[in-house]
């Protein structure tokens, strides 16, 4: 599992009641380096002196000439007809971008708190079908996932489907529907692929975070619900759940962030997103660095807002349930 | 005598019969009566391969095999739908059916006429290599980079890593995913050379006229580039086949071509200088 800041790593009950030699009236020590002192001046001078040595170094060992008026012309254009601004190829990549990764997270959020359950469920088939598939799709790269999901299953299913026929026959109020929550019509089929392999790949990791935070719950809570005479069922409910929850929240919303950058994996299939829209720009327009340097700053802008607002649903859920 | 002359009419009248509703239903399968149901002709591009295909600043799909398509579209009275794709999946995507036929600068070759159908050739260049003034100079001919020390960039899956492979067997080759990317090796003098289809050596060191120069006068290979369909449909092929005959007749298609390949009047439309 990547990004794990295990659920169990978060003790955070255990921090309230000192251990046994842990000194007694001593501040924690964070709270004494609240100012910057000369050594952290002279640490991100060194930083800064670094970038700006790399920065010259690129600027003279490499041949190139920068470009920038390129990305704006890909980023908006103004439409001939009615000369309104339009988004341009770049954002609707990144729309395409984080259209799939909301789908993508939604059904890998369901599966995987299904798979997850299963894995700590009595019945041993559900069990071992659950260790099954987490084993196989973790042991897997997304690269051959993707792949071996997009040119022998889904062409075989999505056909299945009817869904171009669907499609082609629609209402224009479906369309519009459709356009708004998958993008152009023409396009869903690969769409619906690519969301699909990524949910299923990503499902696997969720299973396992849900897992580990439900295993984390002390065996303490568990005996204590039992003694009250909860049933299993209600223990898991009542009890267990709305602790595990919180502590799942960080490692799921990592998660779901790197699901974002795995979405760029889609391209492979053809899939309209970020990363397919910058290489095709930039084989048109040959100006590779300027395109590439757009789609990184997106692809953070888009990763570290939902780091932010992932913290802040963090301290509200701390602050909630303690 | 008379008796088994009668039966075996007959068995020949049966198996005439059975070939003739074999062949309407061959007809009827074809793609080119999907097409016509459907309304819209699918085409598979990667457009990522300018002047041939590529993207515009409005968003479109645009350059030679656009060009194609859309007339071919017109005079099948379809619309036309660019289905952009990666390079690699130009082959899979056609054989599973995401769309009817790949226009996209796609060189005929044994190995990919094995697994799908080409029409005539409707266009064809030269592949040329530009290299590096610094870490090339005096290098002249192929023979002259089929040695050990030089290094060549080429496309992964196209024809040029072929080509490289086969007359420069001593040098160094690597693959790249991005025609951008291996251009600007060449350029940072990291590989001696690229190799590409005209017109886009030309351009290059018109582009950087300090640093890459023309090696080569006359072009390693020629390339024929033809329209992909899937294999198993006469009636689709018979009609591009002849779409390509009648417009290679009237001149249309070598005038689009003169316009893409020998002049850049449509720089302007994909964001960048003359």
């Amino acid at each position: 599992m990547r990004d794990q800041r295990a659920p169990a790593a978060g003790t955070d009950t255990a921090a309230a009641a000192p251990g046994p030699d842990a000194a007694p009236a001593r501040p924690p020590p964070a709270r004494a380096r609240l100012r910057l002192g000369w050594l952290d001046a002279l640490i991100a001078g060194l930083c800064v002196l670094a970038v700006a040595w790399l920065a010259h170094q690129v600027n003279t060992r490499l041949d190139y000439r920068w470009d920038w008026s390129v990305v704006g012309a890909y980023l908006v254009r103004v439409d001939p007809e009615s000369g309104a601004w339009r988004a341009n190829l770049l954002l609707i990549g990144l729309l395409t971008t984080i259209r799939l990764a909301l789908w993508a997270g939604l059904f890998a959020a369901v599966l995987g708190v299904v798979l997850g359950l299963c894995r700590i469920a009595d019945a041993l088939f559900l069990r071992i079908l659950a260790r099954l598939y987490v084993e196989l799709i973790r042991s897997l790269p997304p690269l051959v996932i993707i792949f071996i999901f997009y040119f022998f299953i889904s062409s075989q299913i999505v056909p299945l489907l009817g869904i171009d026929d669907f499609l082609r026959g629609a209402a224009p109020a479906t369309l519009q529907a459709v356009n708004v929550l998958m993008g152009p019509p023409q396009l869903v089929p690969a769409f619906l692929s690519a969301m699909i392999c990524l949910a299923l790949f990503e499902a696997a990791y969720v299973a396992e975070i849900v897992r580990a935070g439900i295993q984390a719950i002390e065996r303490g809570q568990w005996e204590a619900a039992g003694s009250l005479g909860l049933p299993r069922r209600d223990t898991m409910r009542f009890v267990i759940l709305p602790q595990a929850i919180q502590r799942v929240v960080p490692p799921l919303a990592g998660q779901f962030i790197s699901l974002v950058k795995d979405s760029s994996i889609a391209s492979l299939i053809s899939v309209q997103e970020l990363a397919f829209m910058a290489a095709q720009i930039s084989a048109t327009t040959s100006r590779i660095f300027e395109v590439w340097i757009s789609a990184s700053a997106m692809y953070f802008g888009l990763c570290f807002g939902l780091a932010l607002l992932f913290g802040r649903l963090e301290r509200r859920l701390g602050r909630g349930l303690r | 005598m008379r008796g088994w002359h009668r039966r075996g009419v007959m068995a020949l009248g049966l198996a005439a019969g059975t070939a003739a509703a074999q062949d309407a239903e061959l007809a009827a399968s074809s793609a080119l009566e999907q097409i016509k149901q459907r309304g819209t002709l699918k085409v598979g591009v990667s457009p990522t391969l300018p002047p041939g295909a590529m993207r515009s600043k409005d968003g479109e799909v645009i350059g030679f095999e656009a060009d194609v398509a859309t007339r071919l579209a017109e005079d099948m009275g379809v619309e036309v739908e660019f289905v952009p794709t990666v390079w690699d999946g130009l082959i899979p995507g056609l054989l599973s059916g995401t769309f009817d036929v790949v226009i996209s600068v796609m060189s005929m070759t044994p190995a990919r006429n094995l697994t799908i159908n080409f029409t005539d050739s409707y266009s064809g260049t030269g592949m040329f290599m530009a290299a590096n003034k610094e870490v090339a100079a005096g290098l002249a001919s192929a023979e002259d980079f089929n040695s050990a020390d030089v290094t060549l960039a080429t496309m992964r899956g196209s024809t040029t890593t072929t080509v490289a492979q086969r007359m420069m067997p001593k040098a160094t080759i690597r693959q790249f995913e991005d025609e951008a990317l291996m251009v600007q090796e060449v350029v940072n003098g990291r590989a001696h050379a690229f190799l590409a289809s005209a017109p886009r050596p030309g351009f290059e060191v018109l582009a950087n006229p300090e640093k890459l120069f023309l090696p080569l006068e006359e072009p390693l290979v020629r390339s024929a580039e033809a329209m992909a369909v899937r294999k198993g449909d006469p009636d689709f092929l018979n009609f591009l086949n002849n779409w390509i005959f009648l417009r290679q007749r009237d001149g249309w298609l070598e005038q689009r071509h003169a316009y893409w390949f020998d002049t850049r009047d449509w720089a302007d439309q994909v964001a960048l200088q003359q």
